[in-house]
């Protein structure tokens, strides 16, 4: 294959079965249509080209920021196209949930606007929703935007009625699927999708997943906000049933765990909704049927998103030197502790000195800290113990944070590590000022 | 009918056993009239105590304040003023306020002024000695020409700082949280020119810290405000001045209905209503916000997220646990290493579960001749009871009068309308239909709880010489309930005179 430009490798993507032993059907044929393997990672490069396509030239002549309100995957498609035509890029979102996402977006070159939190008083004089504030700031003269518009222009849903319907049907052999079940996010791949096969057969049906109203999956919206997309029409669908961040976590190991499919989230909710459905209907009677879902993207950028819901998935043994395994009672028989008028006769009189070590951020230090003292973040130091010691057993070392509490673990841990003299300073910074100690900044 | 779409309050002790108290509220209301307010001072120190229990938790030293201008209540002050007055203190916005905190036995210490101010207002502050929340550098001008004009002592200011954009320069990529903007506070940009002005006026000011309110909900935005204020008294140091405090309001808030899933299932009904997929939820039809355009829902939902899994003392605790943007760290340990102290106001949060509102059903018909709904008129009008004016959506308790039994003909549930006691259309206690487990009668009361915030008496007014409702404070004394006029109440006062 030899390309001119890496958006002809744009659509064309696989068709995949899926292993019977896995999802249990007994009389369906289940297949994922691959989206994840668009050249831009997900199934909204065929939407983002499509709709960007006509106004490029344009674009680039006026020198025109591409916009489009997306927190996800069609902003990264169209960041790289804008990329690649010159242009800018600008995402307004409602918060990006996807910390993986807004740093690839930023790699990519895109600006980002986030759009401020729900209101906690609410003013009856405030008649505009920042979106409509948006929306009149695109309309505004002299402002040089090509606006994509995802939620509400037809070449959304185009994209999918020109490309991936048909090579559905194509790969069937002609023929439509009994069942085609997608997630709705804008409802363009659900839609464009769904007319092409319709035209082919009528007798098909059509699964809309949403999410559940109290949970977040990237990339679905939940039954309140479809009701806002413009191209999200009900009678498209002949079932619109929720789906949980759960079991799109489950369907999505299942993916990729049993079948090599390194799906996202969104393809994780599609095949659990779409064996939820067809196993209530899995009888001998009616043949053999087909059914496709949609894997929308890929995995890798929600790992995040995993851990913070399955943190067992990324569960690693204990390691060695760690403070955090001490416990309290541990740490009050083992750490040696110096009030702040001992610890200042200690720093005026012994030889040698011991080493003061302050483990807050590098801001606080700056601000304000004991003269003399080394600032090692408690991050940092850490780390630094995990290897072994980090100064010599004849060094005495005074640790200070802002209330002794931190100070004390690293003592007790350092006592452990056969250092003979680590002590903490006891009420750490704040008795230390509460005291009248001298405190100096650079 | 279809399945009720019942909004249940969220009831914590004491204000769960006060409602089901009903031969107490009924002589309460069969006495003093309807409508009536009813306090529970006593919550409200406990409601400080919790606060103070995340502060505890983060080792991090400070007060917490509690916004007068949500209840005008002298048991509420009161009982705040007998609490330690290292841990709480009155935020006052007007002169009035300010008086009425001072003679409560609020100490000029405990008290900070907010807000618009007059001469007169900032005067009484900087006589008696209270900090004063600086909305402005001109503000500071006028304090301390007061101050020497009038030979007072050096006054302790905070700046309100506003407008924390994150922006970054043009033509580079990056993250722009937009704010949404507020009257009130310098924004941050200009903090540099505010500092020298604190600087100029050292003789009649002490810039002890500064102070933002951020109308959000939205941590990500508040961890920005806490950040950059950090370094804004990093600078303050820098300068020679000796800051110790950063003031947080707003967003804390309250969780008014107590299941997600019945939030959830209205909210998702009232976009098909206003879609026009299901029957009307609101008289005439209204939108909260929302509308119908072409069979697209569009606009926003303006009601308070009335289910909130975390809300006040539990939001300042995951506020304090979130990382500040630049350095990572969390936001406790942030003003921890830095040395100072937390300052909070989280408004009607302090008020949580501090009152209810009762009013008297007067009439029971329904609403048209063509409509199976009942229009329950009330002796109370929107506003005694304002929660609606705040997008608060929350059933009231139905308080019958007599007891259940005798009213089976009644039973099942009821679409009603709660219509005010005022000769006006519009005078609607909530624009929503309201569903009832039984059909109220006249006589019956409705009890809106949770209403100290901000709710009840915020609006009151004597327009068409309707009664205005009087409050008074309850407190728990053993199995029973003691009640005495809002005015009366002083927290030493037990039975039989005060308490040692």
């Amino acid at each position: 294959m030899r390309y001119d430009s890496i958006t002809e490798a744009i659509g064309n993507t696989p068709l995949v079965r899926i292993d019977p032993a896995v999802h249990g059907l007994r009389h369906t044929d289940l297949y994922a249509k691959l989206e994840m393997l668009n050249p831009f990672g997900s199934v909204k490069d065929r939407a983002a080209w499509n709709m960007a396509r006509p106004g490029l030239a344009d674009a680039a002549e006026r020198g025109a920021t591409v916009v489009e309100l997306s927190s996800g995957n069609t902003a990264k498609a169209l960041a790289l196209l804008a990329g690649m035509h010159g242009l800018r890029f600008k995402s307004v979102t409602n918060r990006m949930r996807v910390p993986e996402i807004k740093e690839l977006l930023l790699l990519l070159g895109a600006e980002i606007e986030e759009l401020p939190g729900q209101s906690e008083c609410l003013d009856p004089t405030d008649t505009e929703d920042p979106l409509t504030r948006f929306h009149q700031a695109l309309a505004g003269p002299g402002n040089a935007h090509l606006h994509t518009d995802q939620y509400f222009n037809q070449r959304n849903t185009e994209a999918h009625a020109s490309g991936t319907g048909p090579e559905i049907v194509k790969d069937l052999d002609g023929r439509a699927p009994d069942w085609f079940i997608a997630c709705v996010g804008t409802a363009g791949s659900s839609t464009g999708v769904a007319r092409v096969l319709r035209e082919h057969d009528p007798e098909v049906r059509v699964l809309g997943l949403v999410a559940h109203k109290s949970d977040f999956i990237p990339g679905i919206r939940t039954i309140d906000e479809v009701q806002q997309v413009g191209l999200f029409d009900p009678a498209t669908y002949d079932a619109i049933e929720p789906v949980t961040a759960d079991e799109a976590i489950d369907g999505m190991l299942t993916l990729i765990r049993r079948c090599g499919l390194l799906a996202g989230p969104t393809g994780g909710a599609a095949y659990h909704g779409a064996v939820r459905r067809l196993r209530a209907l899995d009888e001998p009677s009616g043949g053999r049927r087909t059914a496709v879902f949609i894997v929308c993207d890929r995995a890798e950028s929600y790992l995040g998103y995993v851990r913070q819901r399955r943190p067992e998935l990324f569960g690693r043994p204990p390691r060695k030197n760690s403070a955090a395994a001490l416990t309290e009672a541990e740490i009050r028989a083992e750490a040696r502790t110096v009030t702040t008028g001992d610890a200042r006769r200690w720093i005026a009189g012994e030889d040698p000195r011991p080493l003061v070590i302050d483990l807050r951020g590098p801001r606080a230090y700056a601000a304000l800290h004991i003269e003399g003292s080394v600032n090692i973040p408690d991050e940092l130091f850490d780390e630094l113990v995990r290897g072994g010691l980090p100064f010599g057993t004849r060094q005495p070392v005074l640790l200070a944070c802002p209330v002794g509490e931190k100070s004390a673990r690293y003592a007790a841990l350092l006592r452990r590590m056969g250092h003979p003299d680590a002590r903490s300073l006891s009420g750490g910074i704040v008795a230390w000022r509460d005291a009248g100690a001298p405190l100096v900044r650079d | 009918m279809r399945v009720p779409l019942y909004l249940r309050p969220r009831l914590e002790p004491p204000l769960s056993s006060l409602l089901a108290d009903a031969p107490f509220l009924h002589s309460l209301a069969d006495a003093l009239g309807s409508p009536l307010n009813l306090l529970l001072p006593d919550r409200i120190a406990e409601n400080a105590d919790r606060f103070r229990g995340v502060y505890r938790e983060h080792r991090l030293t400070g007060r917490v304040y509690f916004a007068h201008k949500a209840n005008r209540s002298a048991s509420l002050v009161r009982r705040l003023a007998a609490a330690d007055p290292a841990a709480v203190g009155v935020d006052v916005a007007s002169l009035g306020e300010l008086q009425h905190a001072l003679a409560c036995g609020v100490t000029p210490d405990r008290i900070m002024a907010t807000g618009p101010k007059d001469p007169e207002f900032l005067w009484l502050a900087a006589r008696t000695g209270a900090t004063v929340n600086l909305d402005s550098p001109t503000e500071l001008g006028q304090l301390a020409d007061l101050v020497r004009k009038y030979a007072l002592p050096r006054v302790d200011v905070l700046p309100r700082l506003s407008a924390f954009e994150t922006a970054t320069g043009p033509g580079v990529s990056g993250v722009k949280a937009l704010s949404r903007r507020s009257r009130f506070g310098s924004p941050l940009r200009e903090a540099g020119a505010l500092l020298d002005a604190a600087e100029r006026h050292r003789d009649a000011v002490r810039l002890t810290g500064v102070a933002y309110h951020l109308d959000t909900t939205g941590l990500a935005e508040k961890a920005a405000a806490l950040e950059q204020s950090v370094a804004v008294l990093d600078e303050c140091r820098a300068r020679g001045l000796d800051p110790r405090v950063i003031d947080i309001g707003g967003g804390f808030g309250v969780g008014y209905v107590a299941e997600a899933g019945q939030w959830e299932r209205y909210t998702s009904e009232l976009a098909n209503a206003v879609l026009g997929t299901r029957p009307a939820l609101t008289w005439r039809g209204h939108g909260y916000g929302l509308r119908n355009e072409g069979g697209t829902l569009r606009g926003a939902l303006a009601l308070y997220p009335a289910h909130r899994p975390t809300a006040g003392p539990g939001y300042l605790d995951e506020l304090l646990s979130h990382p500040s943007p630049a350095s990572g760290r969390p936001l406790a340990t942030l003003l921890l290493e830095h040395l100072y102290d937390l300052v909070c106001e989280p408004g009607r949060a302090l008020a949580d579960q501090c009152g209810l509102s009762l009013a008297r059903v007067t009439d029971v018909r329904r609403a048209g001749h063509d409509s199976e709904d009942l229009l329950v008129r009330l002796g109370m009008n929107a506003g005694d009871m304002s929660l609606e004016e705040h997008g608060v959506l929350v059933d009231p308790v139905l308080v019958p009068r007599t007891p259940l039994p005798e009213q089976a003909e009644d039973d099942g549930p009821a679409e009603v309308y709660l219509a005010g006691n005022l000769c006006l259309e519009a005078d609607l206690i909530t624009r929503r239909k309201v569903f009832l487990p039984r059909r109220p009668r006249a006589g019956d009361l409705l009890a809106f709880a949770n209403t100290a915030g901000y709710a009840m008496d915020f609006r009151a007014h004597r327009a068409q010489r309707q009664p205005v409702a009087r409050t008074v404070a309850v407190t728990r004394e053993g199995a029973s309930w003691r009640w005495c006029p809002d005015e009366d109440y002083w927290p030493i006062t037990g039975t039989g005179g005060p308490t040692s």
